[in-house]
């Protein structure tokens, strides 16, 4: 498997607020530009695009025709939340390598018709969760908080554990400017947070946000001519298990990853020791904690000792989130962990650059299903 | 103009064809649940058809005993129609029937501090607020019947 035919020319972002008025078009044209002008390409270069949400207006073809195209040829809407990023940017990969499009676009919205947290609505659910959402439970957070307390009970992690992963996230958001959440918080103010879903308190949840985030991709052979130092897909792996149903996953100590990893790093010869940058997918901070351990980072319930020895920031063994990631940067669906990854192999993170960054590894989705993409700065030989 | 979503009625569950035996019989006060007549494999939730042998299955009543494998404790509105409820406790209970039949339901008759994992629960069936459909809802066994 190579997918270093083709490579990330490109990166764009809106600005990440708690409210921006405007609707996922919007945000996502705009995204798409700034991607596109930072490659050095133009609307009318592009003949691919993809995304992927749970049903929002804001489609590849919506957008495609609100950035002047009047045709587009390939595209593909994925629907999935933060667990299929991955795939999807492989998808694109594999799209341009394939010889089915030139310049692929790959973006995420969130507007304000978007939140994952809450259900106010009043609701008639079917599928698998007609059986839990009349229990009150049906969001996302209350799922993985099942997952923390049982990894608790299993290896005797604590909250203290998951305040480690949350206060070393928002300690690299106060140094990046496009993060909603900057104010630096230590042991106590984790422990003050408010209870939303014992064991998760505040902090360890996502910070919801509208805005949107775009990549380019083309072939490695055309990024050569392009604006900026191509980064490349290395390689990606995927996995799913217990149909994708959380409270089915025979075991919540550990996720997707557990599947994942050892793909992950057969198909590229690599392993967490070689990762200088990591993105770990932290819709919650429990999320990292388990992943953070099936990538083989460390070993079942050493996260807590991990973080609060400063190996997963700069000066330790790998940087995790420089960015801030989910949790203080903002809920962009992970595909802001691309962008990211993206700025920092090309050496473009300002006060925030790891130094010598020439592989990253990028976690998308949590419990049962999930993937993953290794970037490097060189084609593998 | 904002909708007062705390007086809005809980979710309530959208029957489909693999399922409405679930819900026909919790509504006539017995939990059924699939189960494969050839190879005994229960399913939850239901399938057609026995995902190992792919025989057709039925509904058969389970026991309503089992282990808490995990729990929340809901502590801020989060669900429609459950606000005035918080905080209230969530577990996924493993059924005595078979290791990994599981079923999700709220705790009660207890402290939420006082849940714990690996605690011993017994079902019992409550109607949801809002309709006819029947839920059920687990509370800790008697002492006597705590296994060791
Ligand atoms: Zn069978």
């Amino acid at each position: 498997m190579d997918l270093s035919g083709a490579a990330i020319v490109g990166i764009g972002r809106t600005a990440y607020r708690r409210q921006s008025g405007r609707t996922g078009i919007s945000l996502a044209a705009e995204a798409v530009r700034v991607a596109l002008d930072d490659a050095g390409l133009a609307p009318a270069d592009v003949d691919g695009m993809t995304c992927f949400s749970t049903g929002d207006p804001a489609t590849p073809h919506r957008v495609s025709h609100a950035i002047g195209l009047d045709e587009i040829g390939w595209t593909v809407n994925t629907y999935a939340g933060g667990n299929q990023v991955a795939l999807v940017i492989a998808n694109a990969a594999a799209a341009i390598i394939t010889g089915q499009a030139d310049v692929v676009v790959v973006y995420r919205v969130l507007d304000a018709g978007v939140r994952y947290g809450k259900v106010t609505d009043a609701v008639e659910v079917g599928g698998v969760e007609q059986f839990s959402a009349p229990h009150g439970y049906l969001v996302p957070p209350q799922w993985f908080a099942m997952w923390a307390r049982r990894h608790q009970h299993v290896y005797g992690s604590t909250c203290e554990d998951l305040g480690a992963i949350a206060i070393n996230s928002r300690a690299h958001a106060v140094a990046n400017e496009h993060a909603i959440a900057r104010d630096p918080i230590d042991l106590d103010d984790y422990l003050a947070g408010r209870w939303i879903v014992e064991p998760f308190r505040v902090y360890d949840l996502a910070y919801e946000v509208d805005g949107a985030v775009a990549l380019v991709l083309t072939s490695a052979e055309q990024a050569k001519d392009l604006a900026h130092r191509a980064v490349y897909p290395i390689g990606a792996a995927e996995g799913t298990g217990a149909g994708g149903m959380p409270d089915l996953w025979p075991d919540q100590t550990s996720m997707y990853s557990r599947i994942v990893a050892p793909r992950l790093w057969e198909r590229t010869g690599l392993s967490a020791a070689d990762i200088d940058v990591a993105c770990m997918y932290d819709c919650f901070t429990y999320t990292v904690m388990a992943t953070f351990e099936d990538f083989g980072f460390c070993e079942k319930g050493e996260v807590g000792d991990y973080f609060r020895a400063g190996r997963a920031t700069y000066g330790g063994d790998v940087v995790v989130n420089p960015h801030g990631g989910l949790l203080s940067e903002g809920y962009l669906h992970g595909l802001n962990h691309h962008y990211e990854a993206v700025l920092q192999l090309r050496g473009g993170a300002g006060v925030r650059q790891v130094d010598d960054a020439e592989l990253a590894l990028v976690t998308a989705g949590a419990g049962p299903y999930g993937g993953a993409i290794v970037y490097g700065t060189e084609r593998p030989c | 103009m904002s909708i007062d979503w705390a007086k809005l009625p809980p979710p309530q569950p959208a029957p489909d064809l693999d399922s409405q035996g679930f819900w026909d019989s919790i509504g006539h006060g017995e939990l059924r649940l699939r189960r494969c007549p050839s190879c005994a494999l229960w399913h939850h939730p239901p399938l057609e058809h026995c995902r190992r042998c792919a025989t057709p299955t039925e509904f058969e009543p389970v026991t309503s005993t089992g282990t808490v494998y995990t729990f929340i404790v809901q502590r801020q509105p989060a669900v429609v129609g459950y606000s005035a409820l918080v905080p209230y406790t969530v577990a996924i209970v493993e059924l005595d029937d078979q290791p990994g039949l599981r079923l999700t339901g709220r705790i009660v008759d207890i402290d939420a501090d006082e849940v714990h994992i690996g605690m011993r629960v017994d079902s019992r069936i409550e109607l949801l607020p809002g309709g006819d459909f029947h839920i059920p809802v687990f509370s800790p066994t008697l002492p006597r019947e705590a296994t060791p």
